[in-house]
């Protein structure tokens, strides 16, 4: 089987790696990042579709609606986001996105661990597929599973996406904490488990399953890539903590789930606090405020 | 109801095709299914029919001596038989139900029919006109059609079609059948309820005008397996087909939000069929329609039902009032002699995925060309698919669920029943629905001035609504006009009264009748 890949990057390296321990082609599409040319690849994203049923995107979540608008999928084409779920520029899920740009319907995510340079350096790992489409988990289990990568399957679309977008943020708020003085391994618990607790709100009420936000979509892509010093998402909280507001990748996602939490009438009080420290509010006076808010169920 | 034939190639109706044939096609479809089934899944599926046909054959006194037989035969070709015998047991089983379903059909009552009835109801449902002719697609009269006629006259001529209504009464069908008419379209057949033939006179004509019989007691997923497939059948023979896709009558007077995918999902299939058949008409269209009206035959029933925890239970009603003919000349007498009580408007078309159908015939082309990637391979090869099929027809009843506010009539009766309701919910805080259906008489006293003050106000988010496209409005200019049409409609037909006046108060006499007909106003989403 030939797969398309849709970015050049990093990411887009690795899954071409997968698909060719799984036995497959790939054939990546770029525009600015130009991959080896030991992987087969192409400038011109429409040959790529037409040339593959099954494409990954593996640009990052802004990038995702240039590369579908660049490539043009079809109705023959299934189209599985390898991304972090949610659009931050409009919020949308980035499924959502594929749909608004192309004629696709068939579409999925994949998510979970992505530690690219263990996955490009032969390292094992796994992720799972969510799609509400049976074919579309099919397809992408047989370009991507293999002895190097498990692939789980998943048809909580929105529990995968969700996960996605929030992990990274989970990451951020885990660095940006542990860098504040006196911060201990105690910090470190609180933050990541009521991060993932509060990921568990909004996706029930969104209707996702709470179980996803355990398994490699979540915990999986937080434990094992993101909640380390050194990973951009984590490095992310840390600049924040010394007054660096950038506009990073989770920042941007975090204003997005945000938005989504209002709609939906969710509490979100770490990834607003998060939010709060790169608007100016001091570090020190997001935390003590947030230990201080009245005690509640741990889930509610 | 359907009007002549336009083009008698068109339909199945005029027994193109033998009876005979559909069923032994319809029993050879059956057979196919039965066959491809692995060994666990057959069995399950016949144990699944012989327990539900155990069920419903201990309800009925005196069961029929054939059924019986057909239990007795399945049961032992599941205990003793070999597969053959479980096939064979099961398809004895089908036959009757597939003659039962075709079973009712009359060509010299359908000709008649053809030529008598259109003027009948048109003239009982039109001001004063007693011609077809002179009927047209305008406002002002009882009952109002609206739709692109010429859009689904070619649509019919060149697809098949699927109309796929909202559905609050047993008159809906005749008055559909009408509609169609008016709007020139060919005859579409529709299922209909074993019980909705308890009312001899209707449904002595329904059998005989394209309805097909189903059995809601049947509820083997075998029986409801061959439904499909007659589905399938009769739309791949270009039968144009009506499904309520909400299932029922809405008990709650609201408009369908989620539909039943079962028949729905026959519209893909057909398509496919087509496809791989190499048909000429291949496409298959879904219209999706509503009916509005200010008062509904069956309301007491209805809501009851809806409030009645075992009304969950109760699908079929068959002691309602449209069971009782008197009932029935008594409604179509006081409400239908009223201007503009109905409203059935016929929506934009859809294809099976749920797109907008192109009006432009190049454009439609196109898209019909442009939909194959969706179920064919590379080569062009139809692919089928189930379980994606599933996604599709999902999609699709998103869109026909979308589409039904934007094609609905807000009505008097409904924006006197909203705001009544709403103004009761402030003066009694705290209460829920249960509540408010609790409260004394005395507590629901309302000033005919805060009544009008609200009323004007809905109104003008109507008027906006209806600008927007959000939906339609069938209001009268003012306040005053609006509650006095209510007042009337409210005391013209029902025993009880959702809403009356006494001196400057109006008081809300039935609050299940009062929430029955606010609740069609509830997509709409209206402060007072």
């Amino acid at each position: 089987m030939r797969v398309g890949i849709l970015g050049g990057g990093r990411w887009g390296q690795a899954l071409a790696r997968l698909v060719i321990a799984a036995g497959h082609k790939p054939f990546i599409a770029w525009a600015d990042i130009k991959p080896p040319h030991v992987l087969p690849n192409s400038r011109n994203p429409p040959e790529v579709a037409a040339a593959c049923e099954l494409l990954l995107v593996a640009t990052s979540a802004d990038e995702v609606r240039r590369a579908i608008r660049l490539t043009r999928p079809g109705p023959r084409n299934r189209v599985v986001v390898a991304g972090r779920g949610i659009d931050p520029t409009t919020g949308a899920w980035l499924t959502d996105v594929v749909l608004q740009e192309s004629d696709c319907l068939r579409v999925g995510a994949l998510a979970g661990p992505s530690p690219v340079d263990e996955i490009l350096s032969g390292g094992l790992c796994a992720g799972v597929v969510a799609s509400r489409y049976d074919e579309v988990r099919s397809l992408l289990l047989t370009a991507l599973h293999s002895s190097r990568y498990r692939v789980y399957e998943s048809v909580d679309l929105t529990g995968v996406q969700l996960s996605g977008a929030m992990m990274p943020v989970v990451a951020a708020l885990h660095g940006l904490t542990t860098s504040l003085p006196g911060a201990g391994i105690g910090m470190e618990a609180l933050v990541l488990s009521r991060g993932v607790a509060e990921t568990i709100r909004l996706g029930t009420a969104l209707g996702a399953d709470s179980t996803t936000f355990v398994g490699l979509a979540g915990m999986g892509d937080l434990v094992a890539s993101q909640a380390r010093p050194g990973h951009p998402h984590y490095e992310a909280g840390v600049a924040l903590a010394k007054g660096d507001t950038t506009e990073t990748s989770p920042l941007k996602l975090a204003r997005a789930v945000l938005g989504l939490a209002r709609l939906f009438n969710v509490e979100m009080p770490l990834t607003q606090g998060l939010v709060r420290v790169a608007e100016g509010t001091a570090p020190i006076d997001v935390i003590t405020e947030l230990m201080q808010r009245r005690p509640s169920m741990e889930y509610r | 109801m359907p009007n002549a034939p336009q083009d008698a190639g068109l339909t199945g109706l005029y027994e193109e095709h033998p009876r005979t044939d559909i069923v032994q096609n319809l029993v050879m479809r059956a057979q196919k299914r039965l066959q491809g089934l692995p060994e666990p899944e057959l069995d399950r599926l016949l144990e699944d029919a012989l327990y539900q046909e155990k069920r419903r054959l201990s309800r009925l006194r005196p069961p029929p001596q054939d059924d019986l037989q057909a239990l007795d035969d399945l049961s032992r070709a599941l205990t003793r038989g070999d597969r053959q015998d479980r096939i064979r047991a099961a398809v004895d089983m089908i036959r009757p139900w597939a003659n039962e379903i075709h079973g009712r059909f009359s060509l010299p009552s359908y000709r008649f029919a053809s030529k008598v009835l259109p003027p009948v109801l048109t003239a009982l449902l039109s001001a004063q006109t007693s011609s077809l002719k002179d009927v047209g697609i305008t406002p002002g009269r009882r009952l109002t059609v609206d739709g692109d006629k010429e859009l689904l006259q070619q649509l019919a001529r060149e697809a098949t079609l699927i109309l796929t209504p909202t559905h609050v009464s047993n008159l809906d069908s005749p008055i559909i059948g009408l509609a169609l008419t008016m709007m020139g379209l060919p005859p579409f057949q529709y299922g209909a309820g074993l019980n909705l033939f308890s009312n001899p006179v209707m449904g002595w004509w329904m059998s005989r005008l394209g309805a097909y019989t189903v059995d809601r007691l049947k509820q083997a997923t075998m029986y409801k397996d061959l439904l499909k497939d007659y589905s399938v059948q009769q739309l791949t023979t270009h039968h144009h087909s009506l499904f309520f896709p909400g299932g029922t009558r809405s008990r709650s007077g609201a408009i369908e939000t989620s539909l039943k995918k079962g028949l729905l999902g026959t519209g893909i299939s057909a398509w496919q069929e087509n496809l791989v058949t190499g048909a000429k008409r291949s496409e298959v269209y879904i219209v999706p329609c509503t009916l509005s009206f200010q008062l509904v035959l069956e309301a007491n029933t209805l809501i009851e039902d809806h409030l009645e925890e075992a009304g969950k239970q109760r699908y079929i009603i068959s002691d309602d009032e449209f069971t009782q003919p008197r009932r029935v000349v008594q409604f179509l007498k006081r409400v239908l002699s009223l201007d503009s009580s109905i409203v059935c408007r016929f929506g934009q078309p859809l294809d099976v995925l749920g797109n907008p159908v192109p009006v432009d015939p190049r454009e439609r082309a196109e898209a019909a060309e442009h939909r194959l990637g969706y179920v064919t391979d590379a080569e062009g090869r139809v692919q089928r698919d189930e379980q994606r099929d599933h996604v599709y027809t999902d999609r699709l009843a998103d869109a026909i669920v979308k589409a039904y506010p934007t094609l609905a009539s807000l009505m008097s009766t409904h924006v006197a029943a909203w705001t009544a309701w709403r103004l009761l919910e402030k003066k009694l805080p705290g209460r829920d629905t249960w509540g408010i259906l609790r409260s004394g008489r005395y507590q629901r006293h309302l000033s005919r001035q805060a009544m009008l003050q609200a009323l004007a106000r809905v109104m003008k988010q109507i008027d906006a609504g209806a600008a927007r496209g959000a939906w339609h409005s069938a209001l009268p200019d003012t306040a005053d006009e609006l509650l006095d049409i209510a007042l009337d409609r409210f005391a013209r037909y029902h025993r009880s009264k959702a809403l009356e006046a006494k001196g400057d108060e109006i008081i809300v006499s039935d609050p299940k009748l009062c929430l029955y007909y606010r609740n069609r106003a509830t997509f709409a989403e209206l402060e007072v």
